[in-house]
């Protein structure tokens, strides 16, 4: 009977618990998002921009490629689906639909569809649309059917469904009110089981006229502010690409708390993760003869009796000072309960209270949610734009799950804001930054360091100003990841080679001393002694290491008045060694008390200067 | 500093005049006594090296190196030096009570001071200090006083006195300062003419040791006990990491950083042991892998290979080859990429876990200079260094800024993690200014600017600030060595509540807490919130399943439809013998038909696969349980035998938590699978009341289902191996 019960478990708790502070949300059984591209594939898709500029088709694909390969880093489980309309050929599962053209199924994307989805781009991927699909008749009304066949056919539960439509046309069918109607409706059907459906309009000559027809087939925006219509049609890749993305990544909560002002008034608000660190996926075992995977069960158990240890029969200890400590499995939780989940407001401060260095892990993001407490998002867009008028932060105390000990963060104001193309570039609520305790903060011994003078200070401000640049947060791909998964991509379509990649972070030393030209040797000549060289130990440590006293073979410290005058002339008395320094000052009579290098230079430069 | 070792010598008073108090308060003794425990325990968990001696005098017997011709007597060395451990713990606990003796202080001093002398001499101690715990109710010969403090001078050794009143009207400091408490023991009563004598020596010898903050070196007992509730915080040796900066190819700066923000972790965790035995040897952890058949064939670690998923396939991608074909650098780094202004990056945007501050490389006066016109170039023009960070060869590249820093003392680098393009979610929000709905009205939002003024955590011009975070210890540590210290001084006992300091620490202060109420109040009747009922959350199984809520109508044809393929099915299936994995629910009803074999070995048999099933955490298979409980609990309804079935509900719950399968509770509770009740069997000892609330909250279920738990004589064996 034994076997029955029993006890498995897979995580070491403590690691469990860190893990699910850090990972972006909890995806227990909400179930997969998917996504479907309905891309119109008119002639009018295929006409190329100005200049070279790609044609709105080749833009697109462009894009469906990229959320293919995103999609594999980030939510492989995800099903993705591609469809073109406006085909002559016809392709979908029961061909009851002409001129809809079902690329890829609902699927997981794989390795297979990033390069078909790479085929389809460029010139050659328009001549190979061109000669599968053709351009014919549109009829969105049974492209729009077609999908939501897809999503019928489905099997598993889907927690989101998302249509994206990608079109220059603003009339597909030309004015035909029955097809028009009929599209509406279809569309209507498709919103009713759940499905949003969101329209990426691309430039047309003329503007795209989003009232005319697909202000009816898209769903309507999460706001009443009709943000979503208001957009101009892209006309960028990046804006695309960019519009997309926002689209397509669906937030989740990692938790949904009460942010409690004081008794009895509750403000409901969800915790989002904005940036995770993103990592490599952890490997799957597989078994080597058939390549299937295996699930791997860790089960604790007795070393003499080899029976399966039930969790009553373990118990949790430390040692210190080799004494055991015993404690039961529950009283170890207990300890770091201190409260219910919630966040408590203790006060407010000024924003510069906030310090720079007061960082101990990624900020979180905050936003009402309106679902569970009904007025919340009234009393929460009352606060934030409190705090941003007055620039003060709110200081909180968190417990972010169930048997958390607590933290405290500052919440910190964020004000919507939207870029030429109404497009949301920080969205409105309140960033949520952790503070340390007394033991996060590391007592540390600085050394006692000379300060630069103005002159050195300046030429290092000409370096700094020719090594300018505009940071933005996503500039920098990360080279481990993009690595890894070119490797992945190799090995999967087999390929000969991983795909090349250019590490982002690496200095691009070339351009760096092609710009700084002499600037650095100028600054090094303010700065270091002649034939200094950084990569050995400094001189000092070497000579008492090597002579033991040493005391008789002091340096030669004396230095001609005219070259020290130099020195203080450019700033750059503090190149010299202190005993040189000393001499000096013997050198010129100028009595020091002090034996600090900064204390020498300013009695000799009193001294000098006078 | 951090690394070296010290040596303190406690020397307490025990003799008869310290258990001497007004009544209703603690004698100066218990006092002193907490004093010494507090500081011990503190000790024994930092597990620092430093080693401690415990000197007692005023005690009945003489127990000391000095001991010679009636000198010295009554004063024993109860410990001498060594690190402190639990075993001090419990005598000082067990074994220090008053005594009925007096011994002069002076002599324990000089006790003390040859104990240090003699006892440090094989070892490095860098520190040495003598701690002196008495209410100098005994007189003193002062004849010798100049000679032991040039001695206590010489031998560098740092005094500090603990009394049981503060030694002068500010000299206290902080909490005693202001209110000159008339409860504080020997206050009020006016000290005795040795008291004040003694004070006097003290107070001689502490301004001869240090002419401006010896005094400081005087503590009430009450004080100190206050001051050393808290455990120690945690610290580490700073680690130097030297490095170069460099800026294009020929312009580098050495530098060291060290960690200066991150967030510390205890340095132990906690080990699995045997309840039974508590040796840690007889537990071990095992991992298997078995294939994901019905049989769960286990397959040996050796034959199973790493892969990846990309995507919807598996790439299998050996270890040899990973590491052969993944990322490679140089190693260690700290390389400028550019500069950029600091207003283009955002607080909320830093990534990573610590900041780094970067200093010049020791004993390079060059280096310095370097990096001090780097440091004031940035903060002239506001700007900040993009550089590329690599700790060593081993570790992953990241980027991040390197901030100017420039303080009175010192300047340095500090540097934070940047975010990768990988690691942004561009979230869009609605919008909450441009929606009428949640626009706040001018009076609501003058009741949240009354608020902010009432709970502003800075005061004065000044702007000193009430609420400093980074000075509150981790309350979790905090309550942590408080759990573990009472465990191991009073084992079999349940744990302590959270200190009240603590619990005091973690709240908002008292001022603003009445401050603000009248706006809060304010706040609460502008601004309705209700919380929204919550129509029983539309999750049940068979939609977390894929069933979706689209065609219920023909779903519940469906069923019916597998209602009858069962009885089919069930003819085919003739030969099933025991509850096998495939369905389980199925097997089950049909051995229950069949009665082939006893009603209680059928249920077994489900249960035990119910049980596989859970291991797997996975919906699909909580799925199958679920239809498995609800064939049990049907057929159990069926033959009018409650009890297996309701056992086995019962012990599933209290299981729940352990094994973490609240989840599948969760589906079990939005299916309504309860206990079965009276009204449905005339056996069951359930009430329908009872079946209903099982289901309802965790506490309250739990002492529903207590009693009943003992009149079913089969469930106890269940229970047992729960």
């Amino acid at each position: 009977m034994a076997e029955w019960n029993a006890y498995y478990k897979n995580e070491d708790d403590e690691e469990d618990q860190e893990e699910g502070e850090q990972s972006g949300g909890d995806y227990k059984i909400t179930g997969r998002d998917s996504l479907v591209f309905l891309v119109d594939a008119s002639k009018e898709m295929f006409i190329k921009g100005e200049d070279g500029e790609p044609s709105n088709f080749d833009m697109t694909m462009q894009v469906v490629r990229s959320v293919y390969t995103s999609k594999i880093i980030s939510s492989h489980r995800d099903l993705v689906a591609l469809v073109f309309y406006g085909t002559e050929q016809s392709k979908n599962p029961r061909n009851s639909f002409k001129h809809v053209y079902v690329y890829h199924d609902l699927d997981e994307p794989g390795a297979k569809r990033v390069q078909d989805a790479d085929a389809l781009r460029g010139a050659k991927g328009a001549q190979l649309a061109a000669k599968t699909m053709g351009s014919g008749e549109t009829s969105l009304g049974d492209a729009l059917w077609c999908c939501a066949n897809l999503y019928s056919d489905i099997k598993l539960r889907l927690s989101q469904k998302r249509l994206m439509i990608f079109t220059c046309r603003d009339e597909p069918h030309g004015g035909d009110s029955v097809k028009d109607r009929q599209a509406r409706t279809k569309a209507n059907d498709l919103k009713e089981t759940g499905v949003t459906i969101d329209l990426m309009h691309l430039m047309k000559p003329g503007g795209f006229n989003v009232a005319s027809f697909f202000r009816d087939i898209v769903s309507p925006p999460e706001d009443e502010s009709e943000l979503g219509l208001q957009l101009e049609p892209c006309a960028k890749l990046e804006d695309l690409q960019k519009r997309v993305r926002a689209k397509e990544q669906k937030k989740r909560a990692m938790a949904r708390l009460n942010l409690c002002l004081g008794e009895g008034i509750n403000v409901a608000v969800g915790i989002y993760a904005t940036a995770v660190s993103a990592r490599k996926q952890a490997p799957v075992r597989l078994y080597r003869e058939t390549n299937e995977p295996v699930r791997s069960k860790t089960r604790t158990f007795h070393t003499q009796t080899g029976s399966l240890l039930l969790p009553s029969e373990i118990k949790k200890a430390q040692v210190y000072s080799k004494k055991q400590i015993v404690m039961e499995k529950d009283e170890v939780d207990a300890i770091k309960k201190f409260d219910d989940p919630g966040l408590v407001l203790i006060g407010f401060k000024p924003m510069e209270k906030l310090k720079r260095h007061h960082h101990i892990r990624p900020a979180v993001f905050l936003y009402p949610e309106e679902d569970e407490v009904k007025g919340s998002a009234c009393l929460f867009s009352a606060l934030l734009t409190k705090c941003s008028e007055r620039n003060v932060f709110a200081l909180c105390r968190c417990i972010a799950r169930r048997n958390y000990p607590p933290r405290f963060v500052a919440l910190v104001p964020q004000q919507e804001e939207v870029d030429e193309g109404k497009a949301q570039i920080t969205p409105p609520g309140f960033n949520v930054i952790y503070l340390p305790f007394a033991d996060d903060i590391r007592t540390l011994d600085p050394p006692q360091c000379p300060v630069a003078s103005q002159i050195q200070v300046d030429k290092m401000k000409e370096i700094v100003s020719k090594l300018r640049f505009k940071y933005r947060s996503d500039a920098f791909e990360n080279p481990v990841i993009q690595q890894h998964y070119r490797n992945l991509e190799a090995l999967a379509l087999d390929m000969m080679a991983p795909e090349d990649m250019e590490d982002l972070i690496m200095p691009k030393v070339d351009q760096i001393d092609g710009r700084l030209g002499p600037l650095v040797e100028e600054f090094k000549d303010l700065v270091y002694p002649f034939n200094y060289n950084p990569d050995s130990k400094p001189a000092a440590k070497r000579k008492t290491a090597g002579t033991g006293g040493g005391a008789e073979k002091k340096p030669k410290v004396e230095m001609p008045e005219d070259e020290l005058r130099a020195h203080m002339q450019n700033g750059t008395l503090g190149k010299l060694t202190v005993p040189v320094l000393k001499e000096a000052c013997k050198q010129f009579g100028v009595r020091t008390t002090g034996t600090k290098k900064q204390e020498l230079i300013d009695a000799l430069t009193e001294r000098l200067g006078s | 500093m951090a690394g070296a070792k010290s040596a303190l010598v406690l020397c307490m008073d025990v003799g008869f005049s310290m258990s001497n108090s007004a009544p209703g308060e603690e004698p100066p003794f218990e006092f002193a006594k907490k004093v010494i425990q507090k500081f011990v325990q503190r000790q024994v968990f930092a597990e620092t090296k430093d080693e401690l001696a415990l000197v007692l005098f005023g005690t009945d017997s003489t127990k000391n190196s000095l001991d010679k011709d009636d000198q010295y007597q009554n004063i024993t060395v109860h410990r001498h030096l060594m690190v402190p451990d639990f075993e001090l713990l419990e005598e000082i606990q067990n074994q220090i009570h008053p005594e009925s003796q007096q011994a002069d202080w002076l002599d324990a001093l000089v006790v003390c001071m040859d104990l240090l002398k003699t006892e440090t001499k094989e070892k490095k101690c860098d520190r040495l200090n003598i701690v002196l715990l008495t209410d100098l109710n005994t007189e003193a010969n002062s004849e010798q006083l100049d000679v032991i403090i040039e001695n206590l001078k010489q031998a560098g050794i740092n005094l500090q006195f603990f009394l049981p009143f503060p030694a002068g009207d500010d000299e206290e400091g902080g909490g005693d300062a202001d209110g000159r408490d008339p409860g504080q023991p020997g206050t009020g009563k006016g000290l005795s003419k040795e008291q004040k004598s003694g004070l006097d020596m003290v107070k001689h010898i502490m301004l001869s040791l240090d002419e401006e903050d010896g005094l400081g070196e005087i503590y009430s007992f009450r004080k100190a006990i206050e001051q050393l509730c808290m455990f120690k915080r945690i610290e580490r040796k700073p680690m130097a990491w030297p490095c170069q900066l460099t800026i294009g190819s020929c312009l580098p700066i050495r530098i060291v950083g060290y960690k200066a923000v991150t967030e510390e972790k205890l340095k132990k965790t906690w080990t699995t042991v045997d309840a039974q035995t508590n040796q840690k040897d007889d537990v071990k952890r095992e991992t298997v892998y078995c294939l994901d058949d019905d049989n769960e064939t286990e397959v040996q670690k050796d034959d199973t290979i790493q892969g990846f998923r990309y995507g919807s396939d598996i790439v299998p991608f050996s270890k040899v080859d990973q590491d052969q074909m993944k990322y490679k650098h140089d190693g260690k780094c700290f390389a400028v990429l550019g500069f950029s202004k600091q207003s283009m990056l955002q607080r909320h945007q830093f990534m990573g876990t610590q900041v780094i501050k970067i200093f010049s490389a020791k004993d390079d006066e060059h280096a310095g200079v370097a990096l001090s016109a780097l440091i004031r170039a940035l903060d002239e023009l506001n700007m900040v260094a993009i550089v590329r960070y690599a700790y060593d060869r081993r570790s992953n590249p990241q980027v991040g800024a390197a901030f100017p820093c420039i303080k009175q003392d010192y300047e340095c680098l500090m540097y934070v993690q940047l975010p990768f393009m990988e690691d942004l979610r561009q979230f869009t929000f609605p919008s909450l200014a441009n929606n009428k709905k949640f626009t706040p009205s001018d009076t609501q939002l003058s009741a949240v600017d009354s608020l902010i003024d009432s709970m502003m955590l800075v005061e004065g011009d000044d702007q000193k600030d009430m609420f400093k975070v980074h000075h509150i210890p981790n309350p979790a540590f905090q309550r942590h060595f408080q759990c573990l210290h009472h465990r191991a001084v009073n084992p079999g006992t349940p744990l302590p509540p959270m200190e009240p300091w603590l619990k005091a620490a973690l709240e908002c202060p008292d001022v603003i807490s009445e401050r603000c109420q009248a706006p809060l109040e304010e706040i609460k009747r502008k601004f309705p919130l209700t919380e929204v009922e919550k129509k029983k959350k539309l999750k049940t199984s068979a939609q977390i399943f894929g069933k979706d809520s689209e065609e219920p109508d023909a779903k519940k044809a469906k069923g019916d439809e597998e209602e009858e393929e069962y009885s089919l099915a069930d003819i085919a299936e003739g030969s099933v013998t025991s509850v096998g994995s495939v369905d389980p629910a199925r097997d089950f009803r049909t051995l229950i038909r069949k009665k082939s074999l006893p009603f209680g070995e059928v249920c077994q048999q489900l249960t035990r696969r119910i049980e596989q099933l859970l291991s797997n955490k996975n919906t699909h298979y909580y799925m199958k349980s679920i239809t498995c409980i609800q064939a049990f609990r049907e057929q159990s309804v069926k033959l009018g035998d409650a009890n297996l079935y309701n056992g086995y509900l019962q012990s599933l719950k209290r299981s729940i938590p352990n094994r973490g399968l609240e989840v599948f509770w969760d589906l079990l509770v939005q299916d309504a699978i309860t206990l079965i009740s009276k009204d449905e069997v005339e056996g069951s000892t359930v009430s329908k009341n009872e079946a209903n609330q099982f289901l309802v909250t965790e506490e309250k279920k739990e002492e529903a289902a207590a009693p009943q738990a003992e009149d079913t004589g089969d469930v106890d064996d269940l229970l047992d191996m729960m």
